[in-house]
């Protein structure tokens, strides 16, 4: 077990760079998600770190080893693939005793190993059948056998759970976050899936464009997006977004746009100073919206396009002057759709977004 | 009906490439009287014809050489072909898409074109009337890599990192994980190639003079027209032909049945 450290890593394909700048320490034993869309660098840090990619400029450290220039079997690390990448000639109990025998581990050890492996994922009844006869989740189950037998430094997971169908996807990532409570090895996991970003993750990492966006406990990713990509990114269904805004009136700050006019509550105004009538972007999560028959100030009037009943929550997608918003409402009677429609918005979680897309609010709220 | 119509050009088909075949087999066994018929049994079969041959000429010896030269031929072919391929699909290095396209130009030059010069060589490197001589030249096969090389390139990416991570070796991922699941390119290259070196005769005819170094098909040629069977003994050549067709048909009958296996079990995803 170790920590892993990113030094101003950068990685260029030809003339395009993918990395930018990367800066990240891992802490021994903590379980980091890289997460964000495609071609957003994520699983080239992640092949970087096991050496299967050449890093341009900068270093990479496991524990305190510099591992900049080492090839992979050096770097004590060990990885999960989408498609799992078992050998298709060799058992699974081959498949998962490879790496050992290669490192020239006694026998016995090595049977230890994989005995030990087995049981906690549960491998013996397929043991000695070729990865064809096998379902997705448990070839999926053997390549992280083959991951733990090793017993790393570093596990790294590449989008592993992408290939599963949603049911076994729910139960792997489960089995995921137990064996790593259980192993405690430090581990660095991609995907570009929020949930399982949120679920497992000690720390999130948000990339887009080869950059780091953001860094935090998931719920503080969450509650707190440094700016409007990040607010947008994680989150099912994605955050609304308004243009308008902020205007001085007397001792109040009052957000205006072509919809809406409503001062701001005191918690939730930009902690620097905002010259009046800078534009700004106002951001409401789904779930901070609510049916209300009441006209307030901050009441959005639209009609109602499409309920969506999703069981206990049903998300409503209501058109306000030409844009389209989504609220998510606990199911009951809704409106019939091309209804008109009030939706109240709860002012004590607003986000604000400069023109840049730089959170108007953090650092003055990180709860 | 159509089906049925179907099946008798089939079987006249079949009999059109057989019986040359089982005529040539047949005539092996027959008496001088016999010769020239056209029946396919024997009327007093007799193992005369092969007598004969194995007296006149080092046919046994022929045998050996040919199996060592064609097998040494198959076995580098497969080595070093698969290693090339391997470079060329796999790894990166400066000059590999100029490689690339030197080995498909080589697909473009006849061999005749290159037979003299070839022969030239070997004369200076003193490998005339020897084993070197025969083998050396088909060792290297670009055919053979840019087939290999387009089934390398189909292999997952990730299996090969995996195989790094695991602790291999560039030479270990080919023979181990590479190897195992490019059976059915394996071994179609092998068979044309192993047919090829099989078959050759120009190339021996050139650079083998010594009867105890000749191969199947070039002591054959020898013996056929140079008069070692005799005039008229058409039933001896024709066995001569037997010894050189016999394995081939054999192997060829063992081989189709582990091609078919292997095409059917390189589902690299299951």
């Amino acid at each position: 077990m170790a920590s892993v450290s990113f030094e101003h890593v950068r990685k260029d394909f030809g003339t395009a760079t993918v990395v930018h700048d990367f800066d990240l320490h891992v802490a021994n034993g903590e379980f980091v998600v890289l997460v964000g869309g495609s071609g957003c660098g994520k699983s080239t840090i992640l092949r970087m770190l096991a050496g299967l990619e050449d890093i341009t400029s900068g270093n990479v450290r496991i524990g305190e080893r510099e591992v900049t220039h080492l090839p992979p079997r050096e770097r004590d690390v060990a990885m999960v693939f989408q498609d799992y990448a078992l050998y298709p000639h060799l058992t699974a109990r081959e498949n998962i005793s490879l790496g050992l025998r290669l490192r020239k581990i006694p026998k016995a050890e090595i049977a230890r190993r994989v005995q030990w492996a087995a049981e906690l994922l549960e491998l013996q009844p397929f043991l000695d059948r070729k990865p064809k006869k096998m379902s997705g989740g448990q070839r999926q189950r053997i390549a992280m056998g083959r991951a733990i037998v090793r017993e790393p430094a570093v596990f790294l997971f590449d989008e592993p759970l992408s290939n599963l169908d949603a049911h076994l996807r729910g139960q792997m990532r489960h089995e995921i976050a137990r064996l790593q409570r259980r192993v405690g090895t430090t581990t660095l996991y991609v995907t570009h899936d929020q949930v399982e970003a949120m679920t497992l993750a000690d720390r999130l990492v948000v990339l887009e464009g080869g950059r780091i966006q953001q860094v935090g406990r998931p719920i503080d990713v969450y509650k707190a997006p440094a700016n409007q990509f990040v607010a947008g990114f994680i989150g099912t269904p994605p955050m609304n977004f308004l243009d308008g805004q902020l205007e001085r009136d007397k001792d109040e700050l009052v957000f205006v746009s072509d919809a809406l006019r409503f001062p701001l509550a005191a918690e939730r105004r930009p902690h620097h100073a905002v010259d009046s009538n800078e534009r700004v972007t106002l951001g409401v999560r789904p779930e901070d919206l609510t049916l209300t028959d009441t006209a307030g100030p901050a009441t959005i009037l639209g009609q109602l396009v499409l309920a969506e009943v999703l069981g206990a929550t049903t998300h409503l997608h209501v058109e306000v002057g030409g844009r389209r918003l989504i609220a998510a409402i606990p199911s009951g009677p809704s409106p019939a759709a091309g209804a008109p429609i009030s939706l109240s918005i709860d002012t004590r979680q607003l986000h604000f977004f400069a023109s840049d897309g730089s959170s108007l609010l953090l650092g003055s709220n990180n709860s | 009906m159509r089906r049925a119509v179907f099946y008798v050009v089939l079987a006249l088909a079949a009999v059109a490439f057989l019986y040359p075949f089982l005529w040539m087999a047949a005539t092996t066994f027959k008496s001088p009287a016999e010769v020239g018929g056209l029946s396919l049994i024997p009327d007093q079969p007799t193992l005369d014809n092969y007598r004969l041959m194995w007296a006149r000429a080092p046919f046994g010896r022929a045998l050996l050489n040919s199996l060592f030269v064609a097998t040494t031929i198959t076995f580098s072919v497969l080595v070093f072909g698969s290693a090339a391929a391997y470079a060329l699909a796999r790894l990166n290095f400066p000059g590999r898409g100029i490689l690339n396209a030197v080995t498909i130009a080589v697909l473009l030059v006849p061999a005749q074109l290159t037979l003299i010069p070839t022969y030239t060589l070997i004369v200076q490197l003193g490998w005339v009337d020897s084993y070197a001589g025969l083998i050396a030249p088909f060792v290297f096969n670009a055919t053979a890599i840019l087939i290999l090389r387009q089934f390398f390139m189909q292999v997952p990416r990730s299996l090969m990192d995996s195989a790094r991570l695991d602790g291999m070796g560039e030479l270990r991922i080919l023979f181990t994980v590479f190897w195992p699941l490019a059976k059915a390119p394996l071994a179609m290259v092998g068979i044309f190639t192993f047919m090829g070196a099989w078959n050759e005769v120009l190339w021996p005819l050139l650079v083998v003079r010594d009867e105890q170094l000749m191969t199947l098909p070039q002591l054959l040629t020898v013996f056929s027209l140079g008069g070692g069977a005799g005039p008229r003994q058409l039933a001896t050549k024709l066995a001569a032909a037997m010894v050189l067709v016999v394995p081939v048909v054999a192997a060829y009958i063992f081989l189709q049945r582990f091609f078919i296996e292997s095409m059917a079990s390189t589902g690299i995803k299951g």
